[in-house]
């Protein structure tokens, strides 16, 4: 292998990246220009919803009295939680902020009150601290819920109480989720669109054939590319949290697994871009494919808008697409700070990439038939 | 003893005899068990020979796109495959470059097996491919010296640059050129190893005929520089402007081969003379019959033309015409040509449009 060669054909590689306008335009301003409008979007539309996640553990007529009185203030979209879900881990893993728990034993505890002076039932309120305005309307709504109750039940004493817990989750909004989503999907889109002009202009122009007459190397060419794709990749994650610290003051963690899941990204997209070449011949028809196969991938992937929104049948398929996987890593290792999911989608996306690259090198050549 | 390597008149076989220089001997070919008298003749021809092709054959389906041709090019020589589009040429180029691989047959450049051996002279090769189109963003100079560092022997990028005449472009953008610059830029590419051998696919084909020209005389240069150059082209005037040696390739297979004027010689017609719009032509046609010229066409419009056998005749015919005041409007002596010498053969017209 002859490092000076591969060495040589990066730096004319940057060089023309460098005088290409629409190159530049995908790498660096468009995620940008991206990053800066959904996060002045997002963070300038204050939710006139509180969104409000409930666990009934009692499920009796008296706690979904509770929730339906709830619902009829129409303040909240409202979410069940299933009975046997731990709620603190619910709380930690999903970032809820607001979370009430009906205790089993509720309605007992209610009818028991009759006779026994001293029954009590608490609903436990699990609230994020750091959200002051929101917690502050769910705790005066509760209350005054819980008043009007206790005054029906009996004139003298609280029967129904609120135990409030603190969670300690960060506060995180949607640009903590959009940024690693971009990061994502621009690799994404410069590794397939550049193996595909590689594998289907380079060969119609004849520069396959004339690189297959001289001394240089597939492998040698190859990973020339990939040093590359992956210059491409740390600039542009460079440029997109530069941005997301500078704008939107938000805490990036870069550490050496999301460079590694980085370089697997752009591995994993270079072989699908060479896929893509291989069956599809012509430039201008297998960059229409690339879209095609992309930009639903970068919708149904959880890219841009949290899985959770999607319907059940586009959450099953999100689960096959590679760059949910890379999403998922990166999010969890640069934002939430949760290395094990991030180790596990992670290690999908390495697998990913593998059988990509892997499967595009070996079924694509420079010899012509 | 030496040994000398003979090509079978009959099966194009190619085999090799030994014997004492100036020795004459009776063979026997191998392939076809054709008898026949050979001298031995003490040049040493191995060395002289660039590229040494035998029974190749490409087949893709059910077409046979290069049926079983046998070639040799010399060293130093411009040697010109030329034919229609689909004859085969560039199937061809492309098994010699080891772009493609041969059904059957054997191909060796500058002595090396390329099935087996490619990689030795990959140095020693130049090639542009049909319709070559370089990197879009890197300019002239930057696009030689980067496929100058793919070698490890290198030519003088500048001097290139010069005698290409590419001087003022040189700090162009690819992309930003002119066709004919793009293909002039394609041979400097070629040449950046200064290679033994250069192939040229289709060098000048949707140029106008100014650029033409001027990708004409580069490839020109190439031959005073000791080049080999194998060039394929559609363009007759082109194989007869540069080439030393012409093979006519048509539906896969080598239908006439020589140089130019073994071509004409063999295949076309001899020298016709024109004369247009002559007053009482018929009169004249049956003076120059009577005179023995029996090779006569007239259009009926006044136009006629006489094959001339021997240059001699052409001043007979004129001294007849002015003994006999006839008028006319414009005579002209045609040489045959490779258009011609095509037609002939295959019965068909080699390109639509010739510039
Ligand atoms: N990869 C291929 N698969 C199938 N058929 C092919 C392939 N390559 C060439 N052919 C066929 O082989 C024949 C010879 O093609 P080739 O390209 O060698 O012709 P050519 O003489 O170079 O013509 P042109 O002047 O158009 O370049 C044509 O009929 C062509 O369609
Ligand atoms: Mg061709």
């Amino acid at each position: 292998m002859n490092l000076k060669i591969i060495w040589m054909d990066f730096v004319y590689s940057v060089k023309a990246w460098y005088r290409s306008k629409g190159g530049m335009f995908w790498s660096l301003a468009f995620p940008v220009i991206l990053i800066l409008l959904f996060g002045a979007i997002f963070s300038g539309i204050g939710s006139s919803k509180y969104t409000i996640y409930i666990q009934d553990q009692d499920q009796t007529e008296m706690s979904m009295m509770f929730n339906a009185t709830l619902n009829a203030t129409k303040l909240f979209n409202i979410n069940i939680v299933k009975a046997d879900v731990n709620v603190t881990e619910f709380i930690k893993e999903k970032n809820i902020k607001s979370l009430i728990v009906i205790p089993a034993g509720f309605q007992q505890t209610i009818q028991e009150s009759h006779t026994n002076p001293s029954a009590r039932v608490d609903l436990q309120f699990y609230f994020d601290p750091s959200e002051q305005t929101t917690t502050q309307v769910i705790r005066s709504v509760i209350s005054s819920i819980l008043q009007e109750m206790n005054k029906n039940l009996s004139q003298s004493r609280t029967i129904i109480g609120v135990r409030e817990i603190s969670t300690i989750t960060e506060n995180f909004n949607f640009i903590d989720f959009f940024l690693p989503g971009m990061i994502g999907f621009t690799i994404m889109q410069g590794a397939i669109y550049g193996s595909i002009e590689r594998n289907t202009k380079y060969r119609k122009d004849g520069i396959l054939r004339k690189l297959l007459t001289t001394p240089i190397t597939r492998t040698e060419w190859i990973l020339a590319k990939m040093l590359f794709m992956m210059f491409l990749a740390a600039l542009t994650t460079a440029l997109i949290t530069i941005i997301g610290i500078l704008v939107f003051g938000m805490t990036v963690n870069i550490t050496a697994w999301v460079i590694i899941v980085i370089i697997a990204t752009s591995f994993l997209f270079s072989g699908m871009g060479m896929l893509i070449g291989r069956f599809v011949k012509e430039e201008e028809t297998a960059d229409t494919a690339a879209g095609a196969i992309s930009f639903p991938m970068m919708f149904l992937a959880g890219t841009f808008f949290p899985l959770e929104q999607m319907p059940g049948f586009l959450q099953t398929i999100a689960h096959v697409l590679p760059l949910y996987y890379v999403n998922e890593a990166l999010r969890n290792s640069m934002i939430y700070l949760n290395q094990n999911e991030s180790l596990i989608n992670g290690a999908v996306v390495i697998i990913f990439a593998a059988v990509f690259f892997i499967s595009g090198v070996l079924l694509t050549k420079w010899k012509e038939d | 003893m030496i040994e000398q390597r003979f090509k079978c008149p009959n099966c194009e076989e190619i085999a090799t005899f030994y014997g004492n220089p100036g020795e004459t001997k009776v063979v026997t070919c191998a392939a076809c068990h054709m008898k026949g008298r050979l001298t031995i003749s003490g040049e040493k021809q191995d060395d002289a020979v660039a590229i040494e092709v035998s029974h190749l054959k490409k087949v893709y389906g059910d077409l046979i796109a290069v049926n079983d041709i046998s070639f040799a090019v010399k060293k130093g020589e411009i040697f010109a495959f030329l034919g229609p589009n689909g004859a085969g040429k560039t199937t061809t180029v492309e098994m010699i470059e080891s772009i493609r691989t041969p059904t059957a047959g054997s191909i060796k450049l500058l002595g090396k097996d390329v099935k087996t051996q490619f990689n030795d002279v990959k140095e020693k090769i130049g090639i542009l491919p049909q319709e070559f189109h370089s990197f879009e963003r890197l300019t002239v100079r930057e696009t030689l010296v980067y496929f100058l560092n793919l070698f490890k022997k290198k030519a003088d990028v500048d001097e290139i640059i010069t005698s290409l005449d590419l001087t003022s472009h040189k700090n162009m953008l690819y992309k930003n050129l002119s066709g004919g610059l793009k293909q002039r830029v394609g041979v400097a590419i070629s040449l950046v190893n200064d290679p033994e051998i250069i192939f040229l696919d289709e060098p000048t084909t949707g140029l106008d005929p100014k650029a033409r020209r001027e990708v004409w005389g580069v490839i020109a240069e190439l031959r005073k520089k000791g080049k080999t150059v194998f060039l394929t082209t559609h363009y007759m005037e082109e194989a007869e402007f540069l080439a030393d040696h012409i093979a006519v390739i048509f539906k896969g297979k080598i239908i006439a081969e020589g140089t130019l004027e073994d071509l004409i010689r063999t295949y076309g017609q001899s020298s016709v003379m024109h004369i247009k719009k002559c007053v009482n032509a018929p009169e004249v046609i049956e003076m120059l019959k009577q005179e023995g010229y029996d090779e006569i066409s007239s259009e009926g419009n006044g136009d006629i033309a006489i094959k001339i056998d021997y240059k001699e005749r052409v001043l007979d015919i004129l001294s007849h015409l002015r003994h006999d005041c006839i008028e006319y409007e414009s005579l002209d002596i045609r040489r045959s040509n490779l258009e011609e010498v095509f037609l002939r053969l295959t019965g068909s017209k080699l390109t639509e449009d010739t510039a």
